[in-house]
């Protein structure tokens, strides 16, 4: 830059010509946006002359539209209020249109002579920066795909696996019953055991798989804590009584019935933590407790406590159980099976909630686990609510008439098999559209919509509703087997009343029924007449219902048979422990799939097992002549349904 | 779903209560930054109203947690929220300030629940940024695609998220401190998606239903809101005083706080 001129001085630089050649771009600019100076390393990078620039055009106009109106909204509201702006990443366009990606920093000049603001911005060129990062971001998109592609493809072949799984488990249970000599029983024994831990397994991964690709979100449901704590301790009384080991449960005595929030979630890590405590203990006992760290008039801070007197757990493992794959020692994997991801589920389900588990725990004394929920009380669910739920088989829906909607005409047949259990007229409709229409047409008093249907879902059909210009809206239930998303927010845009979660059982959709159309207290009671059966099953009411639908027929025995299969498991298990509330459960939960398929026989020994069970009125010998007769029956159903399954096979 | 408490509200939104006066002057910021916005205009009002300062869901230091994608898809969503404050403050005879694309969810507020608001002051506001049939709104669908573009690829985001990951330091949020500006900090995926729904908005029908009166303050160069869209709120909107603005671009509120102050002022006392 300097030279030695013909005096022998050299040339000092002036600020002048440094600020023109800097290697960065200047622009000074008023407070509207006019240029008043910029340097020549700018033009030059733009390509436009001092002439074109200087007093004639506005600094936003060096950008895209955008741009401009980033620079309106967020940029020059930055430099108002904090007199600078550093490292913003600007696209600047050139005159020929093409861009120069830059960084930007802008501050404030007060000059003394002058009350009006104006602001210099320093320009640097970052085309080699802006490659290197677009580099950067391709390979993290890149990554991110991948890691993507693979959770897709762990939840998909899961689900692949289930399948079959499931089989193994249908037919290794027909296989334990035939007769067989000790040494092969013992062989079904271990083969169901590992089909059950391998389903466990599968369960498991696919959880976490949803979880990582974050499509698990909190719901807020309005819940029974009561009727949730029930089906837990019931089921796991069972496993305890096997162990020989003892389920205590303390509750506080004004724990509220109704709350809002996930039942899922809750249920699922209560869930883990009892099967963990159960597992890991060999005597003594395991214990549930609640207790209520805060209670208001809206809402409920519990917290809730797994104990056992099990292995316990050496503090310098505290953290790492709960890291995926990993369980307290190699040892215990072997002996204990288990693929170390519940409790990693666990505590990624606590911190949906902002919750995290707590650990006490001394090896060889035992282990408590404990985490802290808030819960919103369920203030609309009255006494009314629980009445319903608990004898709605008593109760009498006022007349009322139904559009069900679903894709599913299984689903349909279903619902509108106890939507006539309960007296009332209906009409199905097999997708959005033509619910629609069909609340067009003619008045409902209730819909129940399935969410996820093909072209117009539920969401959109619900709204479609509440746009039509009715003289009475319909109540408008939703049904979803999924409880991804933010379901309560979208129920409420699309203006829909209420929700079931599927499955559901008669009582849970009856009880949301009542809670809209209203019931009466009556004598109503689903009779069924109890013809002599030759056979074991009838299949009439599934013909009728097909109306000669081969395909319809066969999902219907399909899904039955795999039904009586799973059922046939629990009862072997209630037989052995003679549990009289297991069994009137059970036979609960039958009652549709016993209706289907008319197995009166089997629902006869089972009501009268039942009833012998309760006032354990029954000698050993008679038990044991039912538990037998039960057995057969079972064995009959399932092979007829497996029968006719197979004559209409293609 | 019984509505949320003053304390929930005021974590949500970040609520500030100013001002010695009886009657609320609630304001609402704008797409792009948060209640700083007004940290020129609200101190005029002090003496003789209560203030109402708040950050929208997703902005300046509200709960970014109650942020949802579904219940914040439409500008509806925005207007429930200041709906839910006013409720729970229990306040009536509101006066109303929106600025930018706030102006149109004081409107959405106010034909939702008219008896609350007694007026509405609209600073910069437009029903429609794209242009439509012969509508002008001042942007093509293109322009809004390149926004969104930009705010993907973000500008104020560079040295708050490229640069911890590029040098992979993300767990040191003192570095990235320095190098940031410190207001208007936004969440850049929460951004995004309020620049989709506000720009992809279309309010002239709301407009059309509007009952309570309002000042319309209109700026003289101002890309989000030209001279057009000033004339089109001025035909359409019932009972309005049209007001234009000598300050440019499209912030009054920090640009030319003073003139802004003094055309609200007048306007009030006007319609008292």
């Amino acid at each position: 830059m300097s030279e030695v001129n013909r005096d022998g001085y050299r040339h000092i630089e002036t600020a002048e010509e440094l600020y023109q050649n800097a290697p960065c771009g200047y622009v000074s600019f008023l407070h509207d946006g006019t240029i008043f100076n910029i340097n020549g390393t700018l033009l030059n990078w733009l390509g436009y002359s001092r002439e074109e620039v200087q007093d004639r055009m506005r600094f936003q106009q060096f950008f895209k539209v955008g741009g401009q109106i980033y620079f309106e909204t967020h940029f020059f509201p930055l430099i108002q209020m904090q007199g600078f702006v550093n490292e913003i990443n600007f696209d600047i366009l050139r005159k020929d249109k093409t861009l120069l990606p830059c960084l930007l920093n802008v501050s404030e000049v007060t000059s003394s002579n002058s009350e009006e603001k104006t602001y210099r911005a320093s320009i640097f060129n970052i085309s080699d920066r802006k490659n290197y990062e677009r580099e950067l971001i391709a390979a993290r998109k890149k990554a991110e795909e991948t890691s993507r592609a693979k959770a897709a493809f762990l939840s998909m072949i899961s689900h692949e696996i289930r399948t079959p799984l499931n089989a193994i488990l249908g037919i290794g249970n027909l296989f334990h019953k035939t007769s067989l000599n000790a040494q092969q029983k013992e062989y079904a024994r271990i083969l169901l055991n590992s089909s059950e831990n391998l389903l466990g397994l599968v369960n498991n991964l696919l959880d976490m798989s949803k979880i990582e690709s974050h499509k698990v979100k909190l719901e807020k449901l309005p819940f029974s804590v009561t009727d949730l704590l029930e089906v837990l301790i019931s089921t796991f009384q069972v496993k305890c009584d096997e162990k020989h080991i003892e389920l205590r449960v303390i509750l506080p005595a004004n724990l509220p019935e109704h709350l809002l929030g996930d039942p899922y979630k809750l249920n699922q890590v209560l869930t883990n933590l009892l099967g963990n405590a159960i597992k890991f203990t060999k005597e003594g006992y395991v214990k549930l407790e609640i207790s209520i760290l805060e209670l208001s008039e809206k809402k409920i801070f519990l917290r809730f406590a797994v104990s056992d007197t099990g292995i316990g757990i050496a503090e310098d493992k505290f953290e790492a159980i709960f890291d995926e794959f990993s369980q307290a020692s190699y040892d215990v994997g072997l002996k204990y099976g288990g693929t170390g991801l519940g409790l990693t589920i666990s505590q990624r389900l606590l911190q949906l909630h902002g919750s995290k588990m707590q650990l006490e725990s001394e090896e060889g004394k035992g282990s408590r686990f404990s985490f802290d929920l808030h819960y919103d009380l369920d203030l609309q669910a009255g006494q009314k609510k629980k009445k319903a739920l608990r004898k709605w088989e008593e109760q009498q829906l006022d007349p009322a008439h139904i559009l069900v909607v679903d894709d599913n005409p299984l689903n349909i047949f279903i619902i509108n098999e106890f939507l006539s259990g309960w007296n009332l007229s209906y009409e199905a409709a097999e997708n959005g559209k033509e619910a629609v229409e069909a609340v067009g047409r003619r008045n409902f008093d209730l819909v129940l919509m399935d969410l996820h249907m093909p072209s117009m879902n539920g969401y959109e059909a619900s709204k479609a509703i509440r746009d039509l210009p009715l003289e009475r809206q319909p109540v408008i239930i939703a049904l979803s087997a999924s409880a991804t998303g933010d379901i309560s927010e979208k129920l409420e845009q699309a203006a829909i009343n209420g929700f079931v979660p599927k499955p559901f059982s008669p009582a849970q959709l009856f009880e949301k029924l009542s809670q809209h159309l209203g019931a009466d207290n009556g004598d109503h009671i689903i009779e069924e007449e109890i013809p002599a059966a030759p056979v074991s099953t009838n299949m009439s009411r599934f013909e009728k219902m097909s109306q000669g639908n081969t395909e319809f027929m066969r999902k219907a025995l399909g899904s039955s048979l795999q039904a009586f299969i799973n059922y046939q498991k629990e009862i072997q298990s209630i037989t052995s422990s003679r549990n009289s509330d297991a069994l009137a459960s059970l036979i609960h939960k039958m009652s549709m799939s016993l209706y289907y398929v008319q197995a009166y026989r089997l629902s006869t020994l089972m009501e009268q097992y039942g009833d012998m069970l309760q006032h354990q009125a029954g000698e050993t010998e008679r038990l044991e002549q039912l538990e037998h007769g039960i057995d057969q029956e079972f064995q009959k159903v399932i092979i007829e349904i497996g029968t006719y399954l197979e004559s209409i096979r293609e | 779903m019984s509505s949320p408490n003053l304390s929930d509200l005021t974590k949500r939104n970040n609520i500030r209560l100013l001002g010695s006066g009886t009657q609320p002057i609630v304001f609402a910021h704008g797409f792009g930054c948060d209640q700083n916005m007004w940290r020129f205009v609200y101190p005029a009002f002090e003496e003789e109203y209560k203030i109402v300062l708040f950050d929208h869901v997703g902005a300046g230091n509200s709960d970014e947690k109650a942020y949802s994608r579904a219940k914040y898809s439409s500008l509806e969503g925005y207007a429930k929220d200041i709906l839910e404050i006013c409720d729970a403050l229990n306040l009536h005879n509101i006066i109303l300030v929106g600025h930018s694309v706030s102006s149109m969810i004081a409107v959405l507020a106010a034909n939702l629940e008219p008896s609350r608001f007694a007026h509405l002051i609209l600073i910069g506001p437009s029903p429609r940024y794209i242009n439509d049939n012969g509508y002008v709104g001042g942007f093509g669908r293109e322009d809004i695609e390149d926004l969104l573009e930009s705010l993907e690829s973000n500008y104020l985001g560079w040295s708050a998220t490229m640069a911890p990951v590029i040098m992979g330091r993300p767990d040191e949020p003192k570095y990235g401190e320095e190098l940031t500006n410190s207001f208007c900090r936004t969440n850049p995926e929460i951004a995004s998606h309020f620049a989709e729904v506000t720009f992809m908005s279309d309010n002239r029908e709301d407009l059309e239903k509007l009952e309570t009166p309002c000042l319309i303050l209109q700026c003289s160069q101002d890309v989000l809101a030209p001279p057009e869209v000033g004339e089109y709120m001025k035909q359409r909107v019932s009972h309005n005083v049209f007001h234009q603005l000598k300050a440019t671009g499209h912030c009054p509120n920090l640009s030319a706080p003073e003139e802004t102050v003094a055309a609200i002022k007048e306007y009030l006392q006007n319609a008292e």
